[in-house]
């Protein structure tokens, strides 16, 4: 299928027209709003489910087919995220933690858009492989962990380099600094690892092991058939929230609104490439492509604003949800679909005619 | 009946700032404080609505006089450059001096 027929076939489905209706929402300025407990039970709502579908595939398929593609992602991700600190620190001009803050938002994974790629899938027909869903729990706090301890590394160097400029003796305020960024560090580990969204996606993926098919049956009326019809709810709301954020897209500026188009792509596309070139299936590589594309907008705020308090927040969410969030569920997923459906189609992968392919 | 003399450090800021500021009392061998979810409007425009990382909330801190300044100047020196706070102090009277 071409490209275009793709997207506006996409823009129809309820998914994405939900997300909309809730932006027109947000600017004729109606009070709708989905309640709080809600939009706070669906996201766990959508990681349980992810969770339970991955775990009972991986019953099926084993642990040993995971491990490459999982070792590949998380090198891909921190590769994107020095990458994009690269772009931001020196094309953008952005500070030191605004840009660290960036990397890591662009190079983490977003739970909401894993599950619109999910049902994106379901509605082509296409499956995935389930172990994806274990990716997704490990990729979260990576991007996250190599940016805070850059930045901290950065930032005690700085104040080595004063230091020396002042006086000799100064061993010990160099240790206080490195234990510091000990400390910060083991606490956003464990505040990720223990954090809601990896507590359930964990938690389920081992029940959805331990059960396998059969016992998912009795529920599977609400974790399988209910799924798409909640992201639709959840849609509203994020509609909602991205529709009051538009006003805020004219203050990120230019250079950002561009790279929180043109980095998802680049990053979405090699994704889907090196899954392929690794054997993963058609709806495997688009998913792989869509957990490297994803920047995060829920976990990132929590995260960074304490790891790095310097970095304008305002910047990060609103690139993430206001930006990417939109153009990867509406236009990157079917052009990821047709990429990876077109290297697919062929019998031998030929990846650098791909690359050259789609790039030239 | 008798009310003593105490102080109330009340703090509105946006929620990820709460944890900083009871980790600061901590260090002060202050552990009580009460806490809500509060909206509003501000230099930083509307607040306190939308997504949960960027709601607002009030802490309110009754403490004695002789480390408030203290409290005060931890507070206004590693969280006023990079968070949304507003802080103030009013002066309360309370029946058991001893609790606080």
């Amino acid at each position: 299928m071409d490209i275009f027929n793709l997207i506006q076939s996409n823009l129809l489905t309820p998914i994405i027209l939900f997300f909309l209706f809730g932006i027109i929402a947000a600017r004729i300025k109606s009070d709708l709003k989905i309640p709080e407990a809600i939009s706070e039970f669906l996201p766990i709502y959508l990681l349980a489910a992810i969770g339970l579908h991955g775990g009972i595939e991986m019953r099926k398929t084993g642990f040993e087919e995971m491990l490459i593609p999982m070792l590949v992602a998380i090198g891909l991700s921190l590769l994107f995220t020095l990458n994009h600190y690269q772009i931001l620190k020196r094309l953008g001009k952005f500070n030191i933690f605004d840009s660290y803050a960036l990397a890591s938002t662009y190079g983490a994974v977003g739970a909401v858009t894993f599950s619109v790629g999910l049902s994106f899938l379901k509605n082509q027909g296409v499956t995935s492989e389930g172990y994806l869903a274990a990716i997704l729990a490990v990729l979260e706090p990576v991007a996250f962990i190599m940016a805070i301890f850059l930045t901290n590394m950065a930032v005690s160097k700085q104040i080595r380099s004063k230091k020396q400029s002042f006086s000799k003796d100064d061993a010990s305020d160099i240790d206080i600094g490195m234990k510091e960024t000990k400390t910060k560090l083991s606490q956003v580990l464990q505040e990720s690892i223990t954090g809601k969204a990896i507590v359930i996606l964990l938690g389920s993926i081992v029940i959805g092991y331990i059960i396998g098919e059969e016992g998912f049956e009795p529920i599977s009326i609400v974790f399988d058939e209910l799924f798409t019809g909640a992201i639709v709810i959840f849609m509203i709301e994020m509609g909602i929230i991205a529709g009051q954020r538009l006003e805020d897209i004219k203050k990120v500026g230019m250079f950002l609104t561009a790279f929180a188009i043109i980095m998802p792509t680049f990053n979405g596309i090699i994704g889907v490439l090196v899954s392929t070139a690794l054997g993963l299936s058609l709806g495997g590589a688009v998913m792989f492509g869509l957990l490297l594309a994803s920047a995060s907008f829920i976990a990132a705020p929590a995260v960074l604003r304490h790891a790095i308090p310097q970095a304008n927040p305002s910047l990060y969410i609103t690139s993430a949800l206001g930006i990417t969030f939109p153009y990867n569920i509406i236009v990157l997923l079917p052009i990821m679909f047709t990429v990876s459906t077109l290297v697919h189609g062929e019998e031998a992968i030929d990846l650098f005619n791909y690359v050259t392919k789609v790039f030239i | 009946m008798k009310l003593y003399n105490v102080k109330l450090l009340t703090i509105t800021c946006e929620i990820l700032a709460q944890k900083n500021i009871i980790d600061i009392l901590k260090n002060h061998n202050i552990t009580g404080y009460t806490s809500y979810e509060v909206d509003g409007n501000g230099e930083k425009g509307l607040r306190g609505q939308g997504i949960q990382a960027e709601k607002n909330v009030k802490v309110e801190i009754i403490m004695r006089e002789e480390k408030l300044s203290d409290v005060i100047e931890d507070i206004s020196r590693t969280l006023f450059p990079d968070f949304t706070i507003i802080l103030y102090v009013s002066d309360v009277g309370v029946v058991r001096t001893e609790k606080f």
